[in-house]
């Protein structure tokens, strides 16, 4: 025990810690410029400095620690002469230009100037001169502000693990400049400008366009990019956002954002946002009444119900919809329309990755905290870069690397590189391959024990491949192979981070097993990379053809029973369609109606060509969407929803948290998607009677087993996890309907001289909303191809030229862009940017097992382009 | 006095390794892979050595704490950063008998149980870099570095390192922040390097002159080592003397000799016979002192009795013709240009005084200028990070304390220092 006494108040501490820290538990603010807490001491700004009783020098609170019976002052007269000396040595090279600043009012160093003084400088010589940077697009460098408190700098290389920024020359001369030069090359997390002290980096979007002063209202709400769901604070004015930034001690993110979250957001202030209901009237889309509109969709979804039964109308729900949005919707198509059909994108690869695991392990299991991921003591990733997907979650495994706990990659993940002690690259859709030889060393040096559950008799029976065998199909030596699992062998209770890469492919359900037995060998903890906000939650509220509300088949009669019996309304029983089931069944004609709810399917689903043409033949096509895309296009009905800002509900993210999203802005044209089905809904004869997303989340908290009793308020407390209050569904761990792997086939190696086409996914964009931020744009305005190095040079490409990129569903041209760490057969493409997307070209195959599209063995052939091509025809 | 550190510096062929062995070389490196490394420690500690590179700390203390670390492997470096203006006493080693060195740090490395040990060489050093790279080829083929040296199963590898030329590189933190591919700047202490150093790892940085003078505690046996010069801090010790005395050098005197019998005796008293107006006795950041203050014994133990400190033995004479204020604003600028920009009083504190001696030596200075330079110099002491910022108070403090005169006459005469 540690006896301290600070200013007269004694505390006792357990474990020794910095004056700074202990004078913090004890309501004492010593001041500081250089210190952050989520960054380590560095003692430079010498602001913190204490009179330390035996001690004949001042000393920095915060790289000195407590030690016992230690008596510290941290307001004596020669302190604060100190604290005003520091003051007056930082002002000699600042710019003091607080009336133009951003910064002023939420300075640290106005502030404490304001506190301590001098009142006036005795510096009479000239100041630093250093010309404002305006090379970059978004973050604007004033280094005549800068103080040298090299927090940025930290931040980047310590926390954020980019290391792009560095201090520059030395004495008052110092300054931060990115590596890059002018213009960022870095990953615009943006978390530098969070961190400044003073005005020296700012964001550049909104340069004086507001004054910390002149913010009316700040609302806590949930990021609407990916599946991490980081804590956001959203800044207004008038009826607009002025800012967004995260705050230190709240959410998950802890102060951290990424550059979708800290930039992307102004998409909903975008000048093309839909404003007004449009009929299809005469092949051309027209501005109408929402009235009308209402009436029109009830009366088509009537005639079809009559006409061809509830089944042959299905819905498309939204990972960026709220919960109350998508439960309200699977309630419409199950109860007012009469259909099981109903899917989202989490179809693909998220919902069948998680059921597979639910089925073996139980329901849950992949609610996991992301906290846990740098606490563990190793990290297993396989199947995307989650520095891309899930950025904040990508720093977890960054930090846990710079404290040397081992990390292994799978696949190519750029983010990681520097960061993964293994990185195995295989060849094309050879993971499994790896995976088997992984699984076979693993068992070696940890054998199953004698006494084996249901699972770990299939473990058993899955067939051994050897690191000789492995090597010859994924091309990676077995050396490395065998130096990953000493490292995995190593692990206690790793984190296994997978994307869905490994989850869309024709073998996909053998990977999703050799992975659970991969899981069950270390004993690790699954987190499913999620790309939209409420993947998660699309599960949890039925949005899916087989489940129900709170994760219970619709296949089992007292569920569905259950369940209707709240609305006195029966629940069909006849098993819905899968998302791209519903697409075959427009192109056939079975299915006549499709419902969109925020979901961009013309675009964002393989093959756009045999979409688009499965759209057109449908006899309803209504998309609720906030901006035209490729889907409004087709429809009959169009509907403008609210944005993600302006509307109230909530998240669950990629651990299984509910998060509250709270209503930051009016919409000016929007409705609420909730809002518009039960506008629907009560044309046709059923009043859903909803006034607010309180009642939904109400009735969902009744019907859903899940979610007992779950509200707002248990979001706001941040501990609102999985299973919420409910129960999940226990099953008996029976595991039947598991085909083993045919590892004949999976050794079979790719050919050699073909080239297979994949997705890119991008760090700074999301899917084809991101196309509509002004901000994200900046930074990526462009697609780029990217190819490997040897690929490039089989082509003479250079980083830069133009390449074509032909399939048999059509061609692309796109500039491309050369990385070595690539394997040579492929090519990877984003899906992001409108008639330029990968899935313009991709095709796919069915995966029965999850009746998702398959996206491997995509051929293409690449050419070099002579001329740049501006325009791409459709 | 018989020569140690220099003993074969007259040949102009000492850097080899065939005239440095026929001279007696690395016979204390034999008897040394004899020794267990605890008692090579122990002789280290009794002979009373204590590092030559300013701060005088006991080796043998240095060692143990290091040797007390149960962290493996530990790591050796040489801080051969030789930057402090007026300093050149390691040069000498460095070009001309670096087998010394080399021996040293091999015999170090045994008694730390270090597998590798680095040089970090001043970037200006050029020659000495080719040098030492020379030795250290020489000193592998003859087994005397490598996996086994001497046949006795020991391995000791070393390389030399160049700086890029920054001053602060020679405070041993930042030495280790640089060697690890970093910005050169201090880092916190504790840790200390002889827990976590480089790589996070027990590490003891010495001077070149420290491990110089390891073979001999070994081959005089700690006995006979402590009886050279002072009883506090014994041993050979090197003076680099510039300035205005007739034979300038770097001299190799029992420690303890006075700066009187180092001008006078030695270097053959002050050029032209001029009034010798100061000396700054340790290099640019200890305190100078005037003329009547030259009976001081140059050792750790006695030096800062006087007013100054030995610091790394760079004597620097002024006769009576030179203008101190000047000196003071040239030593200023030094340690503005090399303060690393980490905390603020270095930073932007050195540079304000260094434009208020700069009026005030370019003749348009003010009245208040001689305080508010104290007043500035006085917001620096003690509160920076390292000790580079209290060095450049130091002299601001020292000069203004024992010349003030001078300074006064240039704001009231309006006299602008002369070129």
């Amino acid at each position: 025990m540690i006896t301290v006494t600070i200013n007269g108040k004694q505390i006792k501490l357990e474990k020794p810690v910095s004056i700074l820290e202990a004078a913090k538990m004890t309501g004492i603010k010593i001041p500081t410029l250089c210190h952050h807490k989520s960054l380590e001491a560095y003692g430079g700004c010498r602001l913190c400095l204490v009179e330390i009783e035996k001690m004949p020098r001042l000393q920095a609170s915060c790289t000195q620690y407590v030690t016992d019976g230690m008596v510290v002052w941290t307001e004596t007269g020669r302190v604060v002469e100190a604290r005003k000396a520091m003051l007056e040595f930082l002002l000699i090279n600042h710019a003091l230009d607080c009336p133009y600043c951003d910064k002023a009012g939420e300075c640290d160093l106005q502030d404490l100037v304001m506190k301590y003084g001098p009142a006036a400088g005795r510096f009479t010589e000239g100041k630093r001169k250093h010309p404002e940077s305006y090379d970059d697009p978004i973050i604007v460098r004033n280094m005549e502000r800068c103080i040298s408190c090299t927090r940025c700098v930290r931040m980047c290389s310590k926390v954020q693990g980019a290391s792009a920024i560095s201090m520059v020359n030395r004495t008052s001369k110092t300054f931060v400049e990115p590596f890059s030069g002018g213009r960022y090359n870095c990953e615009y997390c943006g978390n530098c400008i969070n961190v400044c002290p003073v005005g020296a980096i700012m964001s550049r979007l909104h340069k004086h366009t507001y004054r910390p002063w002149f913010i009316e209202k700040t609302v806590d709400t949930v990021c609407s990019f990916c599946g991490v769901g980081c804590s956001v604070t959203a800044q207004i004015r008038g009826n607009s956002i002025v800012r967004i930034i995260p705050e230190s001690e709240k959410g998950l993110n802890r102060g951290l954002l990424c550059n979708r979250g800290r930039f992307g957001y102004d998409y909903i202030s975008n000048s093309g946002r839909l404003k007004s209901p449009m009929i299809r009237k005469n092949g051309s889309l027209q501005e109408t009444t929402w009235s009308e509109a209402f009436m029109y969709i009830a009366q088509k979804i009537k005639e079809i119900k009559e006409k061809n039964g509830g089944a042959a109308i299905a819905g498309v729900a939204s990972g960026r919809c709220t919960n109350e949005d998508n439960y309200v919707f699977q309630k419409f198509m199950r109860l007012v329309v009469g259909s099981n059909n109903i899917d989202s994108i989490a179809g693909f690869a998220y919902a069948p990755a998680r059921k597979f695991f639910e089925k073996i392990f139980g329901q849950g299991v992949t609610a996991n905290p992301i906290q846990g991921i740098s606490r563990s003591d190793g990290i297993f990733v396989i199947g995307g870069d989650p520095t891309a997907i899930n950025p904040v979650l990508g720093l977890q495994i960054r930090a846990a690397s710079q404290k040397d706990i081992p990390v292994a990659t799978v696949g190519y993940a750029p983010g990681l590189k520097g960061f993964a002690a293994n990185r195995l690259i295989p060849k094309p859709s050879t993971e499994a391959a790896l995976l088997a030889a992984l699984l076979t060393e693993m068992l070696k040096r940890k054998p199953l024990p004698a006494e084996k559950t249901p699972f770990e008799e299939i473990i058993g029976k899955i067939q051994p491949v050897s690191l000789n065998e492995a090597e010859s199909a994924c091309g990676i030596a077995s050396g490395e192979i065998s130096a990953c699992v000493d490292s995995l062998s190593g692990m206690t209770n790793p984190a296994l981070v997978i994307g869905r890469d490994i989850i869309q492919r024709s073998e996909g359900q053998a990977n999703l097993l050799l992975l659970a037995a991969l899981a069950q060998a270390l004993n690790g903890r699954i987190y499913l990379s999620s790309e939209l906000p409420n993947e998660q939650g699309l599960i949890d509220m039925g949005c899916l053809p087989d489940m129900l509300p709170g994760g219970r088949p619709v296949a089992v009669d007292s569920f569905r029973k259950r369940y209707g019996e709240f609305f006195n309304a029966e629940v069909p029983s006849a098993q819905g369609l899968s998302l791209m089931e519903m697409v075959e069944g427009a192109h056939s004609g079975n299915i006549k109606a499709l419902y969109v709810m925020g979901e961009n399917i013309a675009f964002n689903i393989p093959d756009n060509k045999f979409v688009k043409d499965a759209l057109s033949r449908l006899e309803l096509l209504v998309v609720q969407d906030i901006f035209t895309t490729e889907t409004t296009r087709f429809a009959h009905v169009v509907l403008p929803a609210a944005s993600w800002a302006e509307r109230e509900g909530s998240y669950t993210n990629l651990e299984g948290r509910m998060q509250h999203l709270k209503k930051a802005i009016d919409s000016v044209a929007g409705l609420e998607d909730w809002k518009i089905i039960a506008e629907v809904s009560k044309v046709l004869g059923v009043d859903m009677n909803y006034r607010d997303s309180r009642d939904i989340l109400a009735e969902i908290a009744k019907v859903s087993p899940l979610h007992k009793g779950v509200t707002y308020e248990d979001m706001d407390s941040g501990e609102c996890m999985w299973p919420y209050k409910g129960e999940p569904l226990r099953h008996d761990l029976n595991i039947v309907g598991i085909d083993m792997p045919d590892m004949k086939a999976l050794l079979k190696k790719p050919e050699k001289d073909k080239v297979y086409i994949g997705v890119d996914k991008v760090l700074f964009h999301s899917a084809s909303l991101s196309r509509n931020s002004f901000a994200l744009n900046s930074i990526y305005s462009e697609p780029h191809a990217k190819i490997g190095k040897n690929l490039a040079a089989k082509l003479s490409v250079a980083s830069g030229d133009h390449i074509s990129i032909s399939t048999g569903a059509g061609a692309i041209e796109l500039a491309a862009v050369i990385d070595s760490d690539m394997p040579d057969n492929i090519v990877l493409v984003p899906n992001n940017f409108e008639g330029r997307g990968a899935f313009r070209v991709m095709g796919w195959k069915m995966n029965a097992a999850f009746k998702a599209p398959a996206l491997d063995g995509m051929e293409a052939v690449l050419k070099k382009l002579e001329r740049v091509s501006a325009e791409v025809s459709e | 006095m018989e020569k140690y550190l220099l003993r074969n510096i007259e040949n102009p062929n000492s850097a080899d390794i065939n005239e440095y062995v026929k001279a007696g070389g690395y016979k204390a490196l034999a008897k040394a892979m004899d020794m267990k490394p605890a008692d090579i420690i122990e002789q280290v500690k009794k002979s009373g050595l204590r590092g030559r590179g300013g701060a005088g700390f006991p080796t043998g203390m240095k060692w143990a704490f290091a040797a007390a670390d149960p962290k493996m492997p530990k790591y050796l470096l040489c801080n051969a950063d030789e930057g402090e203006p007026g300093t050149f006493k390691d040069r000498p080693l460095l070009e001309k008998n670096p087998h010394l060195l080399i021996e040293g740090m091999i015999i170090s490395g045994h008694a730390l149980r270090a597998k590798y040990g680095y040089i970090y060489l001043r970037g200006e050093y050029p020659q000495a870099k080719d040098i030492l790279e020379a030795a250290i080829k020489q000193a592998y083929e003859k087994k005397f570095l490598g996996d086994n040296i001497l046949g006795r199963g020991v391995k000791f590898d070393l390389c030399v390192h160049q700086g890029a030329g920054a001053y602060i590189c020679g405070e041993e933190t930042a030495l280790i922040e640089s060697l690890e591919g970093r910005r050169g700047q201090p880092r916190i202490k504790p840790p200390f390097p002889v827990n976590e150093g480089f790589l996070a790892k027990p590490t003891v940085v010495n001077n070149v002159e420290t491990f110089s003078n390891v073979p001999y505690v070994l081959e005089i046996g700690p006995e006979e080592y402590s009886k050279i010069g002072s009883s506090d801090c014994p041993g050979p010790k090197l003076f680099s003397v510039s300035g205005h005395v007739k034979k300038p050098g770097v001299y190799e005197l029992p420690m303890g000799t006075t700066l009187r019998d180092i001008i006078y005796t030695h270097c053959g008293g002050v050029t032209g016979d001029k009034k010798l107006k100061a000396v700054i006795p340790g290099g640019i950041s200890t305190p100078v002192l005037p003329a009547d203050k030259l009976d001081c014994p140059m050792d750790f133990v006695n030096m800062p009795k006087h007013g100054s400190m030995l610091g790394s033995g760079a004597v620097m004479v002024f006769d009576e013709t030179v203008d101190l204020p000047k000196v003071c604003l040239r030593a200023i600028k030094f340690f503005e240009h090399e303060s690393c920009g980490k905390c603020t009083p270095c930073r932007e504190g050195i540079g304000w005084m260094r434009s208020i001696l700069g009026r005030i030596c370019g003749g348009t200075g003010n009245a208040g200028d001689i305080d508010l330079l104290l007043e500035v110099s006085k917001n620096v002491m003690g509160k920076t990070f390292c000790p580079l910022g209290d060095g450049a108070a130091t002299v601001v403090q020292n000069f203004i304390k024992n010349f003030r005169n001078e300074f006064e006459a240039h704001i009231n005469n309006k006299v602008r220092a002369e070129r």
